[in-house]
């Protein structure tokens, strides 16, 4: 048994903020525990994300209106307990987080195709375009 | 010498149409990468242009097996935007479709692994088998594949005589125990075609994020009807199957206890099933403004539906969908890294894939 596994699980929920030093809580909305990561980069989560045996389930893209830019919300597993994390994207980039989790490969390869944002420090091969096919055509708005 | 040898996109050991490109060294395949990609129908973009009762139809249409586990998801999201909230017997009736709808997609995914075994008997009693499943799921729903079962605030047909349903679950009870469980544990062929292959140790499983009886095979214990319950599951008694080894055998084994505990969660749900409305009623539906997920366990394992509304509007303005074999195909890589060419038909099969989900 690791020293994680014999901490309840809602301690380890409790002391995730102060651990990422977010100043917000919690706030439990349609059976998901959401965190305003603030100045948070995303490697940093990740990396306590690994630290807490927490899995990797997925990162859903939402175009904001007008130049408003991007909010991708990233989704990890702790014990049943489904985790959020928004953040939001003035630009079209974001560091990529895959080398830290392999589970996040394909899910950022396929917001690349949709949407065209740039995951940065890694490569891509096609997911569900095809070689030599436009990314964003399928779901940015302007290139519909 | 190192040589590639492409499986697909179109090929007889695959059900649906995707390609694994493999370095062999002799018989031994040394390196595999996977493409995806050629099921792809765009339905994410699609479901931004149907309305709330269309958009349901459209999402049944992501798979033709699990096409049940989607609609749920799918209104389980929409009910959390408009605070609808479905009755009791809904949620039971909800939990009798899902618990049909994973018994028929385990009986098929044995009879397609007992043909990929050699085992062409097995699979034609597999089918037959399946097919009685499928009766079932018509008496419910009047439908065999795209049930039109979910709706936001329960359920579009109640289950007029639970007990008939019943006894049709003990008879399908009564076959798996003589036939299908027996064969897939003990027999020889199915040992000596599963044990040892196309491994996924417990720390690739996890490092991979692998999900559904993929995980529980290599001994990761996430079942979301256990962890995060929805429906009536919380009401229910049963267990979550666990095997270590990680390889096919396990992945059989899992799924052939998870059809036995199927059938004990049925015939709790029909047993219990509590009398009343089986949804909200007619009334308007009013969407808030926001974003609403659910998770639900599949067949494949976990789905996730994420849904983002705009207040009064008809239509979604985004619905992502993560499916099972989004998660688990990856995987697929370190299972034939080592493997024999002739066995890594058996081994992506094993994973029970569905292409039509994961491309979308």
């Amino acid at each position: 048994m690791n020293v994680l596994e014999a901490v309840p699980k809602e301690n380890i929920l409790e002391r995730i903020p102060e651990k990422l030093g977010v100043a917000d809580r919690w706030i439990e909305k349609g059976g998901v525990h959401w965190l305003s990561p603030g100045a948070l980069k995303v490697r940093e989560l990740a990396l306590e994300m690994n630290a807490c045996h927490a899995r990797f389930v997925t990162i859903t893209a939402y175009q904001l209106p007008g130049d408003q830019g991007f909010r991708l919300e990233y989704h990890w597993d702790l014990d049943g307990q489904l985790l959020g994390f928004p953040f939001l994207l003035a630009g079209n980039s974001i560091e990529s987080i895959y080398d830290l989790s392999e589970a996040v490969d394909w899910i950022e390869r396929e917001i690349h195709e949709g949407f065209a944002i740039d995951f940065l420090g890694r490569e891509y091969e096609p997911l569900l375009l095809r070689q030599g096919d436009k990314a964003g055509v399928n779901l940015r708005e302007e290139l519909l | 010498m190192s040589y590639k040898i492409p499986m697909g996109p179109y090929h007889p050991a695959l059900e649906e149409p995707y390609k694994l490109d493999m370095i062999c060294e002799g018989e031994r395949v040394s390196d595999a990468k996977l493409h995806i990609g050629f099921n792809f129908r765009g339905i994410e973009h699609l479901a931004e242009t149907r309305n709330y009762i269309q958009v349901i139809a459209l999402m049944e249409r992501v798979c033709g097996i699990c096409s049940n586990i989607h609609t749920l998801t799918l209104c389980q999201a929409m009910e959390q935007l408009t605070g609808q909230e479905p009755p009791p017997r809904a949620l039971y009736i909800r939990v009798v479709m899902a618990e049909l709808e994973r018994l028929h997609s385990h009986v098929l995914w044995a009879g397609i692994a007992a043909k990929l075994m050699g085992f062409k008997t097995m699979f034609m009693t597999c089918f037959e088998i399946r097919e009685k499943v499928m009766d079932v799921l018509q008496a419910i729903s009047g439908n065999r594949v795209n049930y039109s079962m979910n709706r936001i605030g329960g359920v579009n047909r109640d289950i007029d005589d639970p007990l008939a349903v019943l006894a049709m679950v003990e008879q399908l009870e009564r076959e798996m125990v003589r036939t299908v469980i027996p064969i897939f544990t003990t027999s020889t062929t199915a040992r000596m075609r599963c044990a040892g292959i196309g491994v996924l140790t417990h720390e690739k499983a996890i490092s991979c994020g692998v999900v559904g009886p993929a995980a529980r095979a290599s001994g990761v214990p996430q079942d979301l009807r256990r962890a995060a319950p929805y429906a009536a599951y919380s009401e229910l008694e049963f267990d979550v199957p666990v095997e270590k080894d990680g390889d096919v055998r396990a992945r059989l084994l899992v799924r052939a206890l998870e059809i036995m505990e199927s059938c004990r969660i049925l015939r709790q749900a029909l047993a219990k099933m509590p009398s009343g409305e089986f949804h909200t009623g007619e009334g308007k539906i009013v969407f808030s403004t926001g974003t609403a997920t659910s998770r639900v366990e599949a067949p494949r394992g976990e789905v996730m539906y994420s849904v983002s509304w705009k207040e009064n509007s008809r239509n979604p303005s985004r619905v992502h969908v993560r499916t099972p074999t989004f998660a688990n195909m990856p995987a697929i890589r370190w299972m034939v890294i080592g493997a024999r060419l002739a066995d890594t038909p058996l081994i992506q099969a094993s994973i029970d894939p569905c292409y039509s989900c994961t491309d979308r």
